[in-house]
């Protein structure tokens, strides 16, 4: 929520550019859709392959599909890609290849209009994705594996958070990249390689019709030159004519061309469909920025104000700043600051991330928290690079691709250029596996907890099996289904070797990510079981069974003895102890599954969104929940149940060590009053987060929000009072009105921490 | 080894002492404060107390009491505390919780290992553990070897207390508090009689002795608390009292003067209890209120003046708690 001003003001050019974008996002126009809630809970809908296409014929009505919220740089215009009916796949028939899908990628883009707009200087936008035109669907021998998996408790996605290597497109340009797509091309024609050489010449086509998108919009910028009479406007024009121009031809040589072309690159990319991780921005710019204030072509305000447009255009990035270097030191720099200056100047929803490190520049991690803060909308998110750098080492990136990790959006994080991140959607509903147990215990009488345990553990296993059988099944086909070809083009040796990212081999990493689903309330329930079916014998196993059945009905006091056992996230050892093994146990459960890729399965403590709406699928559990209660978001306890406080929650996450796993995030919604009598906000979130990541946390997502306002917002959304406010929602943040209603009730209902 | 007698722990608190902290209330007090914020702190042994919030009136505790000394009454479960044998089967029993104990015994060692919980947390705040209460100095050699423990440990410690004990026990403690967190309420001893129970006169002497102790050896801190009660302590003229009083007798000691503003969020203890506050439908004060008080303090203190507490919402204001 924007609750003070920022620390620097818009200029009358920019405040325009910035009513335009909020607009769009507070109309609805970048909302992000999903087919249904098994999406959300078992990231796989049964019906597309991806997010939820928001036209053409694979659309679902509103009351269908569910809303996330704006968080999609894709501008909504309300109707359908007009020359849908022309797609080379429908005209010429659709095939499972990447020729095919390359022809429809090029038409479409050929037919996407280059537009630029007044004010701006860094242009493009898009209004339809591929997937609203080009049918993204698995064949069968895979959709029927997604179902039964479902039964089990699992499902998945492959797609987004992948950070490419922008610095490599930066140095060559895309005549350079096209270069060494034809090269490759040539090689692998003198080696025969049919399926290789096919699909680089697929790719120079793509490359080619990014050149042609990228020209056109140079074109457009003069003919609006030419008919202007305001002469800044029509010098603006003129610069964006010139900027388009150099990147048509070569390589960008400014700052201003370097974040021309991130945003192209962006677009033509997330036009495939889904969005990714754009990697370390100072990195990235830090050169170009230096050279040009040198040459004294920019000055700081100037670089401010690009990068601010730069949000604005996309609508919420994926950034990281900060950070180590090769050599481990504090990557830090003059973008950081201005990158992160420039989103002060903005506010309101983003996915920046800063990758704290014990070595880093305190003065910017202090402007860091105070920016998070000041704006209250959970941006930048506060993550830790060590840990983050250290679970690739220990999962077995190389030394190489490890240091250069890069926040990623949401609870992700990938390495640069050389990782394809199959990490956002994949997930493991783990009270499923826990319920079949039960029955299984309830039929063989099991009289002790550690043998209910060994039952519980084959039932992970079951279901983790089952998912890597589905997961294998889906690489067999994905670069065939939806290559992902823009992404491929600034992959380290993937152009080289003639492999898509999502090939097998394309990659120097593709490991499989799961998120686990439910944790908290698994915990909850085995330590109720422990204690009140086994140690104290008070109920049956079939006891319990009947009363889960039937939503407690007529079992208030069962109910009540198993949910007022010891909770998990209150930093007490015994219900503690059952989260470490429950956390030991799906890790290596999961690690001990390989894809055909070539690598294992990785355990996330976190899934941003199955929470809402797994409730009643999963109907009540042993923890005392009720089946219309949502369960717990990621590894933060139960709604409600940790009564001791931030530090005590804090404390059981961190039983774990993180750089095990893949994420684990701290979700804190704190309402203004915690900071009354304390003089500096900022510097309470400093002191934090330094004691939580110094001690292995991983990621914290801060909000402050005023819950009054908010549980009125809940159902008032169209009221002007509310249409501010913006909450980060899991890992991502958005307009609180804009999203789902559900989403919006369990976020009222999260624990709200008013006073200490 | 002693044992001592702890109603509650809040964690993670920036309210009482610096930094970050947790904060270990003592129970027992010989002080009656008509406003007191923790009823269940006054009596020095464990007492049962009822949350009908969390009753889902089951009826286990009162078939399950062997002194017949509880009933269901249309007001919830009434607690004869005469006719209670103290065996506490019905907490033990109660489903819900809603009937529950307050205060547990602990041995210093547990305590120190509970306390510490934070530590990383006392480390990146500078803050440390706070004892509360209650009065913790009516629990004086628990105390003593409570705060010696801690310090062993290297950990920040503060003293709250009322300031109504013997001389011994701060001479006793002395040495293992860093901060003391010292109250006045009323500079006028009738007043203090009248309200708190007790006279003023052992607090102000203590406080001197403290004083005199600090100014010699420069290593101790102490922060002065004044609660702000409507049509009690939160007059103009007691705290221009108490700030001169402040002024004149230890004002080149103390690191802090801090008026803490009313209010009614333990409501619920009272009724969890069965007792009745006269406090309970008593609103927050306004901003301007509490400003009024703090000018008339500021003369006294300047810098060191620190305000605190909620204030309620005038209309159309945001409410503060500054």
């Amino acid at each position: 929520m924007n609750t003070s001003g920022s620390k620097f003001q818009r200029s009358p050019r920019l405040e325009r550019l910035w009513k335009r974008s909020t607009d769009l996002s507070k109309s609805g126009r970048r909302n992000v859709y999903v087919d249904n809630p098994e999406f959300l809970v078992y990231h796989w809908s049964g019906h597309s392959a991806g997010f939820s296409p928001a036209t053409g014929e694979m659309a679902l009505s509103d009351d269908q599909r569910i809303n996330l919220g704006d968080h999609n740089c894709r501008v909504d215009i309300g109707k359908d890609f007009p020359w849908i009916a022309e797609m080379p796949s429908r005209k010429e028939g659709f095939e499972y290849s990447a020729a095919n899908w390359a022809r429809d990628y090029v038409f479409f883009l050929d037919h996407s209009p280059a537009e630029v707009y007044p004010d701006e200087t860094i242009v493009s936008e898009f209004h339809w994705q591929l997937d609203e035109a080009r049918k993204f669907v698995y064949p069968e021998e895979v959709t029927e594996l997604g179902f039964e998996l479902r039964q089990l408790g699992a499902g998945g996605t492959s797609l987004a958070h992948t950070c490419p290597d922008l610095s490599i497109g930066l140095a060559k340009g895309w005549t350079g990249l096209l270069a060494d797509v034809e090269a490759s091309r040539d090689k692998w024609a003198r080696y025969g390689n049919r399926k290789r050489t096919e699909y680089l010449e697929a790719l120079a086509e793509v490359t080619k019709a990014i050149i042609r998108y990228t020209g056109r919009h140079a074109d457009r910028a003069l003919e609006l030159a030419a008919a202007e009479e305001d002469q800044e406007q029509k010098a603006r024009y003129e610069r964006i004519a010139a900027n388009m121009r150099q990147i048509e031809k070569g390589a960008p040589e400014t700052f201003e061309q370097a974040v021309q072309w991130i945003q192209l690159f962006q677009v033509v990319e997330r036009i495939n469909g889904h969005g990714n991780g754009y990697g370390r921005l100072d990195l990235l710019l830090i050169d170009f920025y230096r050279r040009d204030l040198e040459a004294g072509r920019i000055t700081r305000e100037e670089a401010r104000d690009l990068l601010a447009e730069l949000y604005l255009k996309y609508g919420g990035n994926y950034f990281s700043f900060g950070g180590r270097d090769r050599e481990g030191k504090d990557v830090t720099n003059e973008v950081s600051w201005i990158g992160l200056e420039a989103y002060d100047m903005l506010g309101g929803y983003n996915h920046l991330g800063v990758m704290w490190h014990e070595d880093m520049d305190p003065a910017y991690y202090t402007y860091a928290c105070d920016v998070v803060t000041r704006h209250g909308c959970g941006v930048p998110t506060l993550v830790n690079y060590d840990v983050m750098r250290d679970s690739e080492l220990y999962s077995g990136y190389s030394e190489e691709d490890a240091w250069n990790v890069s926040y990623s959006g949401c609870q992700w994080y990938c390495s640069v250029g050389s990782e394809y991140s199959d990490h956002d959607l994949n997930s493991f509903v783990l009270p499923v596996p826990m319920q079949r147990a039960m029955k299984i215990a309830e039929e063989q009488n099991t009289e002790s907890f550690e043998e209910f345990w060994k039952i519980y553990t084959r039932e992970v296993r079951r279901t983790a099996e089952a998912l890597a059988e589905f997961k294998n099944r889906v690489y067999k086909w994905q670069d065939r289904v939806w290559p992902e070809m823009v992404t491929t083009l600034c992959m380290k040796d993937t152009v080289e070797k003639g492999l898509d990212v999502t090939s097998i081999g394309g990659p120097h990493n593709a490991f499989t990510s799961v998120n686990v689903l439910g944790v908290p309330n698994v915990v909850d329930s085995l330590y109720a079981m422990k204690k009140v079916i086994f140690e104290e014998k008070r109920y049956t196993m079939a006891e319990l069974n009947e009363a889960i059945r039937n939503n407690w009905k007529d079992q208030e006091v069962m109910r009540q003895v198993m949910l007022n056992q010891e909770k998990f996230g209150n930093d007490l050892d015994g219900v503690d102890e059952i989260y470490v093994r429950v956390a030991e146990n799906i890790r290596d459960t999961l690690e001990a599954q390989r894809n055909i890729k070539g690598f294992h399965f990785r355990a996330s403590l976190f899934q941003y969104m199955g929470h809402t709406y797994a409730g009643p699928m999963l109907g009540a559990t042993p923890d005392g929940r009720l089946a219309e209660e949502p369960i717990a978001h990621g590894c933060n306890p139960m709604h409600g149940r940790n009564t001791q406080g931030i530090t005590a929650t804090a404390k059981s996450l961190l039983k774990v060590p993180f750089r095990e796993y893949q994420g684990g995030s701290l979700q804190i919604e704190m309402q203004p009053k915690f900071f009354d009598g304390k003089e500096n906000k900022g510097s309470y979130i400093e002191k934090f987060s330094r004691a939580f990541m110094k001690q292995g946390g991983i990621q914290i997502n801060f909000n402050v929000i005023d819950l009054e306002k908010l549980k009125k917002a809940v159902d008032d959304p169209t009221n002007p009072e509310y249409a501010d406010i913006v909450v980060k929602v899991t890992g991502y943040s958005a307009h609180f009105v804009v999203m789902d209603h559900e989403f919006r009730k369990e976020f009222v209902q999260r624990v709200n921490y008013e006073s200490v | 080894m002693n044992k001592g007698l702890v109603f509650d722990f809040h964690r993670g608190t920036t309210h009482d002492g610096p930094g970050m902290r947790t904060t270990v209330f003592f129970k027992g007090c010989p002080l009656h404060c008509h406003w007191c914020h923790n009823p269940e702190s006054i009596c020095p042994e464990k007492e049962l107390w009822w949350d009908e919030k969390k009753c889902i009136g089951c009826m286990t505790c009162v078939n399950g009491c062997p002194a017949q000394a509880l009933k269901a009454e249309p007001g919830g479960i009434r607690i004869d505390r005469e006719l209670c044998r103290k065996c506490y089967r019905c907490a033990d029993n109660c489903p819900a919780k809603a009937m529950s104990v307050a205060g547990t015994e602990w041995d210093v060692e547990a305590l120190v290992k509970e306390a510490c919980k934070d530590r990383m947390f006392f480390e990146s705040f500078d803050g440390g553990v706070t004892v509360s209460g209650g009065e913790p100095a009516l629990q004086p050699d628990f105390l003593e070897e409570f705060l010696k423990a801690l310090k062993a440990e290297g950990i920040h410690t503060a003293l709250d207390t009322s300031g109504f004990a013997k001389r011994e026990v701060y001479e006793r403690v002395y040495p293992y508090v860093d901060t003391f967190l010292y109250d006045i309420k009323f500079r006028d001893e009738t007043l203090h009689r009248q309200y708190t129970g007790v006279s003023n006169r052992r607090i102000l002497d203590n406080l001197r002795f403290l004083a005199d102790k600090i100014r010699r050896k420069k290593d101790r801190a102490i922060w002065i608390r004044t609660p702000l009660i409507p049509g009690a302590t939160a007059s103009e003229e007691n705290i221009r009292q108490i700030g001169e009083w402040i002024q004149k007798e230890i004002l080149d000691v103390i690191d802090r003067w801090e008026l803490c503003a009313f209010n009614n969020v333990c409501r619920d203890k009272y009724r969890k209890l069965g007792k009745a506050w006269e406090y309970a439908e008593t609103p927050l004060m306004t901003e301007k209120e509490v400003q009024k008080l703090a000018d008339a303090a500021r003369p006294y203190a300047g810098e060191l003046l620190v305000v605190s507490g909620l204030t309620a919402k005038v209309q159309g204001e945001e409410g503060s708690g500054n």
